[in-house]
């Protein structure tokens, strides 16, 4: 029983290595009033938007790394199934109010056309304050509000769409180099 | 429209060059003008890669990953979806459609085995595609596998009445490729529907709003975004060029004259 007890403590004292929720249920079984404080898995999801998107999933790759490696076989990883559910996009989840990072890929005059790395670009107005910046290859922060703009229209059978995403454009990317030559 | 219309399609067949039997025979009349092979030398260039279900190693040109990264697999909303494309579909995310890689693969994997065979019996390929974001791609693709493009307005009878709007005898394309098969209003290319007519196989990227029934060859995927659309274009360019040079090494191999 001494011997179980000083394994569970040296198990305790490495518990950041162990996966926590394992460690409390062995604490559990054993010991049945030791109630160690809940295993809270949930870290900050608090932000939102492609921040969130990109951390949870490098999160879910580390994860995955680590524990699954090993089991996963070449060909697992390559399938359509798993790429696809690891993919940025799903991680995102619905379109409305997210932030993502676009590419400026054409101008004509006031209208940049910006690819974010979805099925269609969108099209934002040039901002008034700092317009000649925008220019072709730019990167720019964007508030996405949908991937494809469709609509049913009365007496139709099919949604009419617009071939173009919808999203705001909310500033340009303060690269190294800006900072560095300022 | 006189700009866009096939240059070399009005050729008097005076040297023809050797049109597989096996593939299609065209309304037109000019089984008297088709060679047939001569040497068993020839018969062999022919034949032989007919037997190998890869011949040209066209598995080695795409992956599904590179399907993925191209967005291939991005589809339409769900109510701009095609009834007919439903089992192309792996499934619907929050209203959009995703296309099933593992089929689309097998299917472009047929196109592109199909594609490099007509290029390799010298058979007349046809770019077509009415998306004016992707029409210079898809003529220089064709100008540089020495093939030919269509990416204008689609007169009537180009196909069905080209005996009478070009000369009598003209040569019709044996393959087109469609990069979309919807033109401008929605509505499906014309020159599906035509080359059904003409007994003229087609291939055509459908995207999860198309109708893929006509189309001999279809792959479903994404036709919207330019990425996607550049892999196709150098897809199938680099197909019909593997093809071309394999022909012409196997006509030095045996000591023939290419029959142009």
């Amino acid at each position: 029983m001494a011997s179980l007890c000083k394994v569970m403590r040296n198990v305790s004292s490495r518990s950041s290595l162990l996966q926590k929720h394992c460690v409390c249920i062995t604490h559990r079984s054993l010991y049945s009033s030791d109630a160690s404080g809940g295993d809270d898995k949930s870290p900050e999801r608090a932000k939102g938007g492609f921040a969130a998107a990109y951390e949870l999933h490098s999160d879910l790759q580390q994860r995955g790394d680590q524990s699954a490696a090993r089991r996963m076989s070449s060909r697992d990883e390559t399938s359509f199934a798993s790429l696809l559910r690891h993919s940025a996009l799903m991680q995102m989840g619905p379109a409305k109010e997210k932030v993502v990072i676009g590419k400026i890929f054409h101008i004509v005059n006031d209208d940049l056309y910006i690819d974010f790395g979805g099925k269609f670009h969108c099209v934002c107005k040039r901002p008034p304050t700092d317009g000649q910046k925008y220019q072709r290859g730019s990167r720019v922060r964007l508030r996405l509000e949908d991937m494809e703009l469709t609509s049913r229209f009365l007496g139709a059978t099919i949604d009419t769409t617009l071939l173009e995403a919808d999203a705001t454009l909310m500033g340009l990317i303060e690269s190294k180099d800006t900072k560095t030559k300022e | 429209m006189a700009a866009g219309v096939l240059p070399r399609v009005r050729q008097v067949l005076r040297s023809p060059r050797l049109v597989s039997a096996v593939f299609s025979c065209h309304g037109q009349t000019f089984s008297s003008a088709a060679a047939a092979p001569d040497t068993a030398a020839t018969e062999k260039i022919l034949n032989f890669p007919l037997t190998q279900p890869d011949y040209f190693h066209l598995s080695e040109l795409f992956t599904i990953k590179d399907l993925f990264e191209a967005r291939v697999h991005l589809g339409h909303k769900k109510g701009c979806r095609h009834r007919l494309m439903e089992p192309y579909l792996f499934g619907s995310r929050l209203d959009t459609d995703i296309i099933d890689l593992e089929q689309t693969a097998e299917h472009l994997q047929r196109a592109l085995n199909f594609t490099a065979h007509v290029a390799y019996r010298g058979g007349i390929i046809l770019f077509v595609s009415r998306r004016r974001q992707f029409g210079h791609l898809i003529e220089t693709t064709a100008r540089e596998c020495g093939e030919y493009a269509h990416t204008r307005y689609w007169k009537g009878g180009l196909l069905t009445n080209a005996s009478i709007q070009y000369s009598p005898g003209v040569r019709l394309p044996d393959l087109i490729l469609f990069f979309s098969t919807l033109n401008n209003v929605f509505q499906q290319h014309v020159g599906i529907r035509d080359a059904a007519k003409m007994n003229i196989p087609t291939m055509g990227i459908v995207d999860s709003n198309c109708n893929p029934s006509l189309i001999t060859y279809p792959v479903p995927g994404n036709d919207d975004t330019p990425v996607a659309m550049e892999m196709y274009c150098r897809l199938f360019k680099m197909t019909i060029n593997r093809a071309k040079d394999k022909r012409r090494q196997m006509e030095l191999l045996k000591g023939i004259s290419a029959s142009v």
